[in-house]
C-alpha cells in the first residue's frame, strides 16, 4: 500500500529504535576515565524493531499496546523529539510540538504567565494570545485564578487550564500522549467533545491511549504494538478486539487478571470479556437507561464437562454486588445432538442499564451445573463506567413512573406527623 | 449541556488562527522563555530584581575596601575605582551568563522530553536574561562615570557594541560547549567552578594588564628591576590571548577613559617598549583573543549540534 504524496500525512518506513541502558548510572567523569577501557555494560531495549506504515491526510489512527511496548516511543520520535535509529519517516504538514498537556507549565508563574509561555511552545504569538486569553480562561473556568500561582492550583485546574489551551495549536498533524490518562469524567467528555472537532475539520489524529474504548469510537484505525513490532494494524474496532484477546489470554493484561483475581479448576476457561453498545462496538461508557451487552468467551478444556452454569456480577467499586445473574449452558443443546463444541460466546443483554453514574466491573464465573464447583472465576473481567446524563444522586434508575391527577388525596393522620394542630 | 460545549468549541474553532512561521514562532518563544526565567530567577526574594543591580555593587564594594583601603593598590590615576567596577560588572555578566546556561538543558528536561523545538533556544534564552542585567549594569556604569567626571566620552564609545558582541558570542559558545556536556557529565560544573576562579584572576578584573605593562616598562626603564624572566613573560603571552581580559580592557578605553585599549598595546609601542628590555615581541598576539572566540564558539556550537539530538533521551 502506498499513498500519493498528495494524501499522505505520515510515512513510517522500517523504523527502529533501540535504547541503550546503563546498567550503572555513570553520569561522573571519574567513572569514564577509570573504565574507559572497559566497555560500559549497557542493556540494550529494543524499543521498536522494524516498524511501517502510513497514515493519510485526515486519518484518526490510535497506537495501542501494554506498557513498554513502544508506542510512547513511536510517538516520540514522530514528533522528533526522540532521533530514528534506523528507518525513514516522511512527514507532510505541520506538526503539534507538544505530547502532553501543560508542556512548559511552570507552578511558580501565574496561571496568565503559564498561558504566554505554553502558549509560545504551541507555536501561538502574543497577539494572538492576547486575542484568546479571555477565550482560554473562561474556557478552564478559571477567572477569578488568572493571577494566582499555579502551584496553588488543584490538579482539575491545572489540567483544564492545559487544555483549554492545547485546543487552540493549530497544527494540521496532532500527537496525543495519554490526554485521557488525566482528568475526571467531565475533562474525559470535553476531550471527547475536541475529537469530535478534529475528525469534522478532517484533522490528521495520532493518539496513544490505554483507553481502548476511546479507541474504537473515535479512530478509523488503529495500529497494535507488542515489544516494539508492529503486530497488527486495521480497523479501530478488529485491532482492540485483537489487543483484548491477546491479553486476556496472556492473562497478565488489565482485563483478564491476575492470579489473585483469577481462579477456579480450569476445567473450563473464560478466554475474553468485553461490554459491547447497541452497534456491537465496543464501549466501557455505557449510560444509564441505554443498552448494555456483556459478551465472553469460553473454552473447555476438559472432555468431560459438557454444561456449566454461567454467573455474571455487577459489582460497584466499593466492592458491593449490586446485581447477580445466572444462566446455564449446555453443549449438547447448543451445537447439536451428537457433537459438542469446545468453545463459544454467551451473551448478557441489559436492555436498560438501571444504574446511575459510578465505576462497575463485572465478575463471571463458570460453575459446575451438579456441584457448583468453580471452573473459572474472574474478578473485574470488565471495568466499565456509568454516564447518568440526568446527572442523578443514587445508585440505581428503579425505572418508576411519575403522574399527576387532579382530585384531591384523602388525608389520614398525616397533619398531626408533620407536627401541626387539628 | 453538550450544545453549550459544542457551541463554546465552535467558538473556539473560529478558523485556524494565523500560523507563526517557524522562525517568527522560535524568536517568540526564546523570548517568552527568556522573560519567564527572569521572573522565576527573581521569585520569593524581597528585593528581587535588585538583587541583579545590588550584587556587583557589593562585590564592587568589597574589591574596592581591600585593594584601595588594605593594599593601597593605585595605578596612578583616579579612574581605578570606575575601571575595576567596569571590570566587575562584565565579570558578572560572564560568569552568571554560563553558569545559569550551563544548567539551562538538564534544567529543562520535562520541556525536552515533550515537545520539538531547537534545544539552543534554551541556552540562548538563559543568557539573555543575564544580557538584559548586564546592560542595564553597563548603563549604571555609565551614569556614575558621568557623574563624577570619570570620564571622557569620544567618538570610541562606538566600539562599546562590537566588543559586546564578542564577549555575548563567547559567553554563547562557552554555554552551549558547558549545557550540552551537562546532560551526561555533572561533573563539568564543579570543574566550570574552578576555572572560573583562574579566569577571574587572569581576566584584569581588579588590574589592568596594560598598567601592569606600562609600570613593568617604568621600573625596568629606571633600572628599579631586572627583566622578568621568560617564564613569566609566557604567562603574560597567556592572558594575553584571554578574550576576556582583552574586551574589558578595550571596553575600559571605549566607554571610559582613553587609556590605551589592549588591542593598541599590541600594535603600537607600548608592549614593543617592554619589548627593548625584555624580549616582549609578540605582535601576532593582536589577533588571538577575537580568533579564540571564533573557535570558542564553533567548537561549543559543534558540541552541542552532536549532542542535542540524544538529549531527550539522556535527561
Amino acid at each position: 500500500m502506498t499513498l500519493s504524496d498528495r494524501d499522505l500525512a505520515i510515512r513510517v518506513e522500517h523504523l527502529s529504535k533501540r535504547f541503550r541502558i546503563p546498567l550503572d548510572r555513570s553520569s561522573t567523569l571519574k567513572h569514564r576515565l577509570t573504565h574507559w577501557r572497559s566497555a560500559s555494560r549497557y542493556r540494550i531495549l529494543e524499543a521498536l524493531l522494524d516498524v511501517s506504515f502510513e497514515v493519510p491526510t485526515g486519518e484518526f489512527i490510535g497506537i495501542i499496546g501494554h506498557n513498554g511496548s513502544g508506542k510512547s516511543t513511536l510517538l516520540k520520535i514522530l514528533a522528533k523529539i526522540y532521533r530514528p535509529e534506523v528507518g525513514r519517516i516522511t512527514i507532510a504538514g505541520k506538526v503539534s510540538p507538544f505530547l502532553e498537556l501543560g508542556v512548559g507549565f511552570n507552578p511558580e508563574l501565574t496561571a496568565r504567565e503559564n498561558i504566554f509561555l505554553s502558549g509560545a511552545i504551541l507555536g501561538l504569538g502574543r497577539p494572538e494570545l492576547h486575542r484568546l486569553f479571555d477565550e482560554i480562561i473562561g474556557f478552564a473556568e478559571l477567572e477569578q485564578f488568572v493571577d494566582h500561582k499555579l502551584k496553588n492550583f488543584s490538579s482539575g485546574m491545572e489540567v483544564r487550564l492545559a487544555f483549554s489551551l492545547a485546543i487552540q495549536a493549530h497544527a494540521e498533524i496532532l500527537m496525543m500522549d495519554e490526554v485521557l490518562a488525566v482528568g475526571d469524567a467531565s475533562f474525559q467528555q470535553k476531550c471527547f467533545d475536541i475529537f469530535n472537532r478534529y475528525k469534522r475539520e478532517g484533522r490528521t489524529v495520532v493518539l496513544v491511549t490505554h483507553e481502548l474504548a476511546a479507541v474504537t469510537n473515535y479512530c478509523d484505525r488503529a495500529l497494535l504494538l507488542d515489544h516494539g513490532r508492529l503486530v497488527a494494524d486495521g480497523t479501530a474496532a478488529a485491532v482492540t478486539a485483537q489487543y483484548r484477546r491477546a491479553i486476556g489470554l496472556a492473562a497478565d493484561g488489565s482485563r483478564l487478571a491476575p492470579e489473585i483475581d483469577r481462579w477456579g479448576s480450569r476445567d473450563v476457561v473464560i478466554t475474553a470479556a468485553r461490554m459491547l453498545d447497541e452497534r456491537g462496538v465496543e464501549d466501557t461508557n455505557p449510560v444509564t437507561g441505554g443498552f448494555a451487552r456483556i459478551e465472553f468467551g469460553y473454552e473447555i478444556q476438559n472432555d468431560a464437562v459438557a454444561d456449566f452454569t454461567c454467573v455474571v456480577w455487577l459489582v460497584r467499586g466499593d466492592g458491593l454486588a449490586v446485581a447477580e445473574s445466572r444462566f446455564p449452558v449446555s453443549q449438547y443443546a447448543q451445537v447439536g445432538s451428537s457433537q459438542r463444541g469446545s468453545a463459544g460466546t454467551v451473551r448478557y443483554d441489559i436492555p436498560q442499564l438501571p444504574l446511575l453514574d459510578g465505576e462497575y466491573s463485572v465478575n463471571i464465573e463458570l460453575q459446575g451445573r451438579r456441584d457448583g464447583a468453580t471452573f473459572d472465576h474472574v474478578d473485574h473481567g470488565i471495568r466499565f463506567r456509568v454516564i447518568d446524563r440526568g446527572g442523578r444522586h443514587g445508585v440505581i434508575d428503579p425505572g418508576g413512573v411519575w403522574s399527576v391527577a387532579a382530585s384531591e388525596l384523602p388525608v389520614v393522620g398525616w397533619p398531626d406527623r408533620l407536627g401541626s394542630t387539628t | 449541556m453538550s450544545t453549550i460545549a459544542d457551541a463554546q468549541l465552535d467558538a473556539l474553532a473560529a478558523g485556524p488562527g494565523p500560523q507563526l512561521n517557524t522562525f517568527r514562532h522560535y524568536r517568540h518563544l526564546t523570548v517568552e522563555l527568556a522573560i519567564s526565567q527572569f521572573k522565576l530567577r527573581y521569585t520569593q526574594s524581597v528585593l528581587g530584581y535588585f538583587w541583579s543591580l545590588l550584587k556587583p555593587a557589593m562585590i564592587f564594594a568589597i574589591t574596592f575596601v581591600i585593594f584601595v583601603g588594605l593594599f593601597k593598590i593605585k595605578d596612578g590615576t583616579q579612574f581605578y575605582g570606575i575601571q575595576l567596577l567596569l571590570g566587575i560588572v562584565v565579570w558578572t555578566f560572564f560568569a552568571e551568563c554560563t553558569a545559569s546556561s550551563m544548567m539551562a538543558i538538564a534544567g529543562s528536561a520535562g520541556l525536552i522530553r515533550k515537545a520539538y523545538f531547537p534545544r539552543s533556544i534554551l541556552v540562548i534564552a538563559a543568557s539573555m536574561s543575564s544580557l538584559f542585567t548586564f546592560l542595564i549594569n553597563l548603563t549604571i556604569v555609565f551614569v556614575i562615570a558621568v557623574l563624577l567626571h570619570q570620564i571622557d566620552v569620544g567618538f570610541r564609545i562606538v566600539l562599546v557594541i562590537p566588543l559586546l558582541l564578542e564577549l555575548y558570542l563567547l559567553a554563547i559558545g562557552i554555554s552551549l560547549f558547558l549545557s550540552a556536556l551537562f546532560v551526561q557529565f555533572h561533573d563539568i560544573g564543579h570543574l566550570w567552578d574552578v576555572l572560573m576562579q583562574l579566569l577571574f584572576y587572569g581576566s584584569g578584573v581588579m588590574f589592568s594588564l596594560s598598567y601592569v605593562l606600562q609600570r613593568a616598562h617604568l621600573a625596568l626603564a629606571t633600572g628599579q628591576t631586572k627583566p622578568l624572566p621568560p617564564s613569566n613573560l609566557w604567562a603574560v603571552v597567556l592572558v594575553a590571548c584571554n578574550p576576556i581580559m582583552q574586551t574589558i580592557e578595550d571596553l575600559r578605553h571605549a566607554l571610559l577613559t582613553p587609556q590605551a585599549p589592549w588591542t593598541e598595546l599590541v600594535v603600537t609601542g607600548h608592549l614593543a617598549a617592554v619589548n627593548q628590555y625584555a624580549r616582549f615581541d609578540h605582535p601576532w598576539l593582536l589577533p588571538v583573543p577575537f580568533l579564540v572566540v571564533v573557535a570558542v564558539l564553533t567548537i561549543g556550537a559543534l558540541t552541542f549540534r552532536a549532542r542535542a539530538r540524544t538529549f531527550a533521551e539522556n535527561l
